[in-house]
C-alpha cells in the first residue's frame, strides 16, 4: 500500500517538473534567449505552486475526490500544454500571455497536489513520516524528470508528445487513486468515467501529435496559407495577405510579391543587358519563373533552359493563375525548356554553352546545398560559359553574412572566373548580394529593357559600390572537401539572431 | 541477455511511436572460403586438359596483382595472365553496385599521398586524380568528413572532444608531439620500405608503449585502439607499437583528404581493369604451383600454365596449401572481418550534426559505417547505401573465424541493426536489404614482432622464380603497400625475363 502511494507521489512530482521544462524549452525554442525564458518560467511556476499551496486550505471536504479531479486537470492542462502553446504561437498574437497563463495554471494545480496528499495520508501514518517521505519522493521524482527530459524525451518524443505522455501519467495516477483510496470516495463510477475520458483524449493527442506539429508549423507563417504541399524534395508554402503573395520553401522565404521585382531585376539585368548578343540563357534554380520573366524581356534571347529539381514547383508556377500572373506566364513560353534535375550532376553530364547563366539556389545553410557554392561547381559552370558569357550568382547578404558573401566571390575567383560583385536592397530580405562572373571583362550595360520598376542606368553603378560595412573581408574559398562556407554562414546568421 | 534500464526505457517509449517495420532481405555474398577450404582440406582437383606456355603468371587480382600487371603493361610487356579465384577482381578493394549507387566491400579510401609515395602519385596522375600538382576536388572526401557519437550526441571528427578533462587534452597534445617526432625521424614512411629500420618498438604492443609513455587517458586510448581496429583489425594490445605509430606518423596531420569514391578503392580497380581486364581471368582458382625444371607449373581449373616466373599476390597464408614444398608460415596472423552493405529506402532522422562520410559510435565494438552516396554531386539524397565495417578484433582470431562461419545471416543482420539502432533508433524502418560479406582472413595483422620478423623479410626479398607481392609483406593491409610490392615484383620479373 505505502509503496504504491509513494510511486504515485514520485510520478506526479516527475510530471510537475516535466511541464515546467516543456514550457521553458518551448519558450526558448520559439522566442530565443533561453536564460530569460527559463528564469521567468521557473519563477512564475514556483510562485504559482505557492499560490496553490495557499489555496489548499480552502479545500475542506472530499479531499480524495478533489485530489483526483486536480490530477485530471493537471493531466489535461499539462498534457496539452505544448500543443496549445505551439498552436498559440502560430495562430495568435498573445503567445506570451497564453504561455504564462498555462504555466501559472499548471503551477497552481501542482501546488495543490502535495498539501492535499499529505492531508489525505496524515490519518494513516505519523505526520512526521508522511512529510518526510512525501517530500523525499517528490524531490526524487523531480530529479528523474530532469534527467530523462533532455536524454530521452526531447530527442525521442519531442515536446508535444513528451507533455502528452506525462499528461497520461497524471490521468493514470488519478484513475489509480480511485482504487487506492476507494474507501474515502463516495462516488467512484462517475469519477472513473471522467478519468477514462481524459486518458482517451490524451491518447488521441499522442496519435494526432504529428498533425498538431505540422498544423502549428503551417501557421508559423504570419499570413494566411493559401497553398501547402510536401513534395519529395521540399515543403512548398504560399501565403497571402492583402496583395502580398509570399513563397516559402522549407519555411525559408523565397520572395514577397511586393518587392520581388527588385530582387529579380537586380539578378538578371546588370548581366544580361550587358550582353546584346546573348542568345542562349540557362537558369539554375528559380522554378518560380520570375527570373525567366525578366530574361524574356530580351527579344534576342532565343532559348531559356530552366533546371529546377522539383517538378511540383514548375507545375504550380505554370498553372496557378495567381502565380502565372506574377511571372507573366513565363514558364509557358515556347522559348523556355524546363528540366527537372539536380543542377550539379546535370551540368556535369551536359556540354551545352550559354551566353548567360542565372544561378539562384537556396542559401548554403547545409552541406548538401553548400556543394552548389564550391570551386568544383564554379569550375564546371565556367565550362558552360561562352567566351564573353556571364553568370550571376545569388550570394546571400553582404551585410548580414559578410564572410559568406565574400567567400562565394572568392570561390568563383579561384575557379578561374573574373568577378564583379554587386548588391541591392530588397525590403523582404534586407541588403542582398550577387556576384557577376565571367571568363572575360564585364562592362556595365548602356541600355536596359524598358518598363523596369526598379533598375535604371542611373542607379546601376551604385550597386557595384560597397559601403564600409560590406567591404571584402579575408576569407577562404569553399571547396567540396572543405566547406568553409557552411561554417561562415552558420556563424554570420548566428551572430545576427543572437 | 540482460536488459539495461535505459534499453528498457527507450524500448517502452519507442513502442509508443507508430512505426512501420519493413521486411529486410539480403544474404551472405562474395564468399571465398569454400574454395579456400578445398585447398586446406587437400581436396582432389580435376586434371587440367590444356597446357599453356606463358612467361609470367600473376596469382591474385587484388591491388598487388593488378599493380604488377599495370607496371608490366606500361613497360610494354604483355605476355602474362592474372589468375583470380573470386568471380570479381579487386581483392580487398572489391565493390558492388545497385540501382542507387556503387559501394565498397572493403578498402574505401587512400590518404592523400605525399611526395615520397611516387607510385601512388604516378597512378593518380594517370587516372586524373592529380593534375598539375592539384588534387581533383571531386575525388577528395566531401564535407562533412566524419563524426563520432559520444555521450549521447554526434560530434565532429573521430578524435573525442566532448567531456575531456585538461589532462585528457594535454595527453592528446603530447601524443601529437610524440608522433611529430616520429614523423620527422623519416622511419615511418609510405611505402614502408623507404624508411623502416628494425626497431625495438616492434617488440612491444601499442598498449604497453602507451603505458610506458604515461598515456592513460581513456579517450586517447580509445582513439588509438579505434585506429588499430580500423586499420589492422586488431586491438591495440595485439598490435605492434611500431605499426600503431606508423598509422599516425606516416600521414601528414593537415591533409585535406582522404581520396575516396562511392565504390571506395573499387574505383581504382575499375580504372585498372578497363586497361588490363584482358589479362585477368576471374573464377580461375590456382590449386597447385610446383617447380618443373627451371620453370614453374601452375594448375588452375582446366588449364595448366608453364611459366618462367610467378608473381604470388594472393594472401600469404595460402602459400603452404598452393605451393609444393612450401613450409607452414608462422609470422602471419590474419584478422577476421565482416562488412555489410545496407540499402536504405530513406535516411534515418538526424538530430544534431548532418550525416557524415564516416560515422562512428564511441560505445560500439564495430567500426561504424561509411555512406556510399556521400561523394554524390546531387544535393538531394533520399535512398542510400551504407557500408558497415566490423573487424572482429576482440578475442582469438581463429575462434572469431569459427563464429563468422557458424552464425547464420539473420544473426549478423540482427547484430548489425542492434548496433546501428543505438545511434539511429529508427534504422529498421529505413533498411530494405543487408548483404553481408564474411572474410576469415581479411588482412595480415601487425602483431607484436611481426613487422620485422625474419620470415616476412625473407619473403619480401625476391629470390628464385617465385616472387611474393602483397601487402602482407609489409605487415599491414593498405593500398600503397600492396601497390608497391606489386610494382616491385613486376620490375624484378622483367629483369629476370630479360626482355626489358
Amino acid at each position: 500500500m505505502s509503496t504504491l502511494l509513494f510511486i504515485s507521489v514520485f510520478l506526479i512530482a516527475a510530471c510537475g517538473l516535466i511541464y515546467e521544462l516543456v514550457a521553458g524549452a518551448l519558450a526558448s525554442y520559439l522566442l530565443g534567449d533561453s536564460v530569460t525564458q527559463f528564469s521567468t518560467i521557473i519563477g512564475s511556476y514556483l510562485f504559482a505552486m505557492g499560490l496553490g499551496s495557499a489555496l489548499s486550505r480552502f479545500i475542506n471536504r472530499g479531499l480524495v475526490f478533489r485530489f483526483v479531479w486536480i490530477e485530471l486537470l493537471v493531466g489535461l492542462v499539462g498534457g496539452f500544454s505544448s500543443s496549445v502553446l505551439f498552436l498559440a504561437f502560430a495562430y495568435t498574437q498573445g503567445f506570451r500571455l497564453i504561455l504564462y497563463l498555462v504555466v501559472v495554471a499548471i503551477g497552481i494545480l501542482v501546488g495543490l497536489e502535495i498539501p492535499l496528499l499529505i492531508r489525505i495520508l496524515k490519518d494513516r501514518f505519523l505526520l512526521r513520516d508522511v512529510v518526510a517521505h512525501v517530500l523525499t519522493v517528490d524531490y526524487l521524482g523531480a530529479l528523474a524528470a530532469s534527467l530523462i527530459f533532455p536524454i530521452v524525451l526531447v530527442p525521442e518524443l519531442g515536446l508535444v508528445r513528451s507533455a502528452l505522455l506525462f499528461g497520461l501519467v497524471n490521468a493514470a495516477v488519478a484513475l489509480w487513486s480511485t482504487f487506492l483510496f476507494a474507501d474515502q470516495l463516495a462516488v467512484r463510477a462517475g469519477l472513473r468515467v471522467a478519468c477514462v475520458v481524459v486518458l482517451a483524449a490524451l491518447g488521441a493527442g499522442m496519435f494526432g501529435a504529428k498533425r498538431i506539429v505540422s498544423a502549428a508549423d503551417d501557421n508559423l507563417y504570419a499570413d494566411e496559407v493559401i497553398f501547402a504541399k510536401d513534395t519529395r524534395y521540399q515543403r512548398i508554402v504560399l501565403t497571402e495577405w492583402k496583395d502580398d503573395l509570399r513563397l516559402f520553401l522549407n519555411s525559408h522565404l523565397q520572395f514577397s510579391s511586393r518587392d520581388e521585382y527588385r530582387y529579380h531585376e537586380a539578378l538578371v539585368h546588370p548581366g544580361l543587358a550587358s550582353l546584346p548578343q546573348a542568345r542562349r540563357v540557362l537558369v539554375l534554380g528559380g522554378g518560380d519563373g520570375l527570373a525567366v520573366r525578366e530574361i524574356l524581356k530580351y527579344p534576342q534571347v532565343v532559348s531559356v533552359t530552366l533546371v529546377d529539381l522539383d517538378p511540383e514547383m514548375i507545375r504550380l508556377f505554370s498553372t496557378n493563375s495567381m502565380l502565372t500572373r506574377l511571372n507573366q506566364n513565363s514558364l509557358n513560353s515556347p522559348k523556355v525548356h524546363v528540366i527537372n534535375a539536380d543542377a550539379f550532376p546535370w551540368l556535369d553530364q551536359h556540354y551545352d554553352l550559354f551566353d548567360f547563366v542565372v544561378v539562384d539556389f537556396p542559401d548554403p545553410n547545409n552541406y548538401s546545398l553548400g556543394k552548389l557554392y564550391t570551386t568544383a561547381f564554379y569550375r564546371l559552370l565556367a565550362k558552360h560559359l561562352t567566351a564573353e558569357g556571364l553568370a550571376t550568382v545569388q550570394s546571400t547578404s553582404p551585410l548580414f553574412a559578410r564572410e559568406s558573401y565574400w567567400c562565394i566571390a572568392e570561390s568563383l575567383k579561384q575557379a578561374g572566373l573574373r568577378t564583379y560583385p554587386y548588391h541591392v536592397y530588397v525590403p523582404a530580405f534586407g541588403e542582398w548580394g550577387f556576384v557577376l562572373a565571367g571568363l572575360g571583362p564585364y562592362r556595365q550595360p548602356a541600355q536596359l529593357p524598358s518598363g523596369l520598376r526598379f533598375l535604371s542606368l542611373r542607379n546601376l553603378p551604385e550597386m557595384f559600390e560597397f559601403p564600409n560595412d560590406m567591404l571584402p573581408v579575408p576569407v577562404q574559398a569553399n571547396r567540396l572537401n572543405d566547406q568553409i562556407l557552411v561554417r561562415y554562414y552558420e556563424r554570420d546568421w548566428g551572430e545576427m539572431t543572437h | 541477455m540482460t536488459t539495461t534500464r535505459r534499453q528498457f526505457l527507450s524500448a517502452a517509449l519507442l513502442a509508443l511511436t507508430p512505426k512501420s517495420e519493413r521486411p529486410i532481405t539480403g544474404s551472405f555474398v562474395n564468399e571465398d572460403f569454400p574454395q579456400g577450404h578445398l585447398l586446406r582440406d587437400r581436396a582432389a582437383f580435376p586434371k587440367p586438359v590444356e597446357t599453356l606456355k606463358i612467361p609470367l603468371v600473376i596469382v591474385g587480382a587484388g591491388v598487388a596483382g593488378l599493380s604488377a600487371a599495370w607496371r608490366l603493361d606500361k613497360r610494354g610487356f604483355r605476355d602474362f595472365v592474372v589468375l583470380e579465384l573470386a568471380q570479381q577482381a579487386g581483392g580487398n578493394a572489391r565493390w558492388g553496385e545497385n540501382e542507387i549507387t556503387a559501394y565498397p566491400w572493403g578498402a574505401h579510401y587512400v590518404p592523400v599521398p605525399d611526395k615520397s609515395a611516387v607510385l601512388v602519385r604516378e597512378l593518380f596522375e594517370e587516372l586524373g586524380v592529380l593534375r598539375d600538382g592539384q588534387w581533383e576536388e571531386r575525388d577528395l572526401c566531401f564535407s562533412p568528413k566524419e563524426r563520432l557519437f559520444l555521450h549521447g550526441r554526434w560530434q565532429e571528427d573521430i578524435e573525442p572532444a566532448i567531456g575531456l578533462t585538461d589532462k585528457d587534452r594535454d595527453q592528446f597534445r603530447r601524443f601529437a608531439d610524440r608522433i611529430d617526432h616520429f614523423r620527422r625521424s623519416g622511419e615511418f614512411t609510405i611505402p614502408m620500405a623507404l624508411g623502416a629500420q628494425p626497431s625495438p618498438l616492434d617488440r612491444v604492443s601499442v598498449t604497453d608503449w602507451m603505458r610506458e609513455q604515461g598515456f592513460d587517458s581513456t579517450y586517447l586510448n580509445w582513439y588509438i585502439n579505434y585506429a588499430c581496429r580500423d586499420d589492422y583489425g586488431a586491438l591495440a594490445s595485439d598490435t605492434s607499437a611500431w605499426a600503431g605509430i606508423h598509422y599516425f606518423a606516416s600521414r601528414q596531420p593537415e591533409e585535406k583528404g582522404p581520396i575516396t569514391w562511392p565504390e571506395g578503392n573499387g574505383w581504382i580497380i575499375k580504372k585498372l581493369l578497363s586497361k588490363l581486364g584482358r589479362f585477368v581471368h576471374t573464377g580461375a582458382m590456382v590449386n597447385h604451383i610446383s617447380q618443373v625444371g627451371r620453370g614453374l607449373r601452375i594448375r588452375a581449373g582446366e588449364n595448366e600454365y608453364l611459366a618462367e616466373v610467378v608473381i604470388f599476390s594472393a594472401p600469404t597464408f595460402l602459400a603452404p596449401y598452393l605451393i609444393e614444398g612450401f613450409p607452414p608460415v608462422h609470422d602471419f596472423v590474419y584478422s577476421p572481418w565482416l562488412t555489410a552493405n545496407l540499402t536504405l529506402e530513406h535516411l534515418p532522422r538526424e538530430t544534431g550534426l548532418e550525416l557524415a562520410w564516416d560515422n562512428v559510435n564511441y560505445d560500439s565494438p564495430t567500426l561504424g559505417y561509411v555512406v556510399a552516396t556521400h561523394q554524390t554531386l546531387r544535393t538531394f539524397v533520399d535512398r542510400s547505401v551504407w557500408t558497415f565495417y566490423w573487424s572482429l578484433a576482440q578475442g582469438n582470431p581463429s575462434e572469431n573465424r569459427r563464429l563468422l562461419l557458424e552464425k547464420d545471416w539473420s544473426y549478423w543482420k540482427e547484430a548489425i541493426l542492434n548496433d546501428l539502432a543505438r545511434t539511429h533508433p529508427d534504422i529498421r524502418s529505413c533498411v530494405s536489404r543487408i548483404d553481408i560479406m564474411r572474410m576469415g582472413h581479411a588482412m595480415a595483422r601487425p602483431t607484436v614482432g611481426a613487422i620485422f620478423a625474419e620470415e616476412r623479410r625473407r619473403l619480401a626479398n625476391p629470390s628464385g622464380r617465385l616472387l611474393f607481392a602483397n601487402s602482407d609483406l609489409s605487415g599491414f593491409s593498405i593500398f600503397e603497400e600492396a601497390q608497391y610490392h606489386g610494382v616491385k615484383a613486376a620490375e624484378y620479373a622483367l629483369r629476370m625475363l630479360g626482355s626489358h
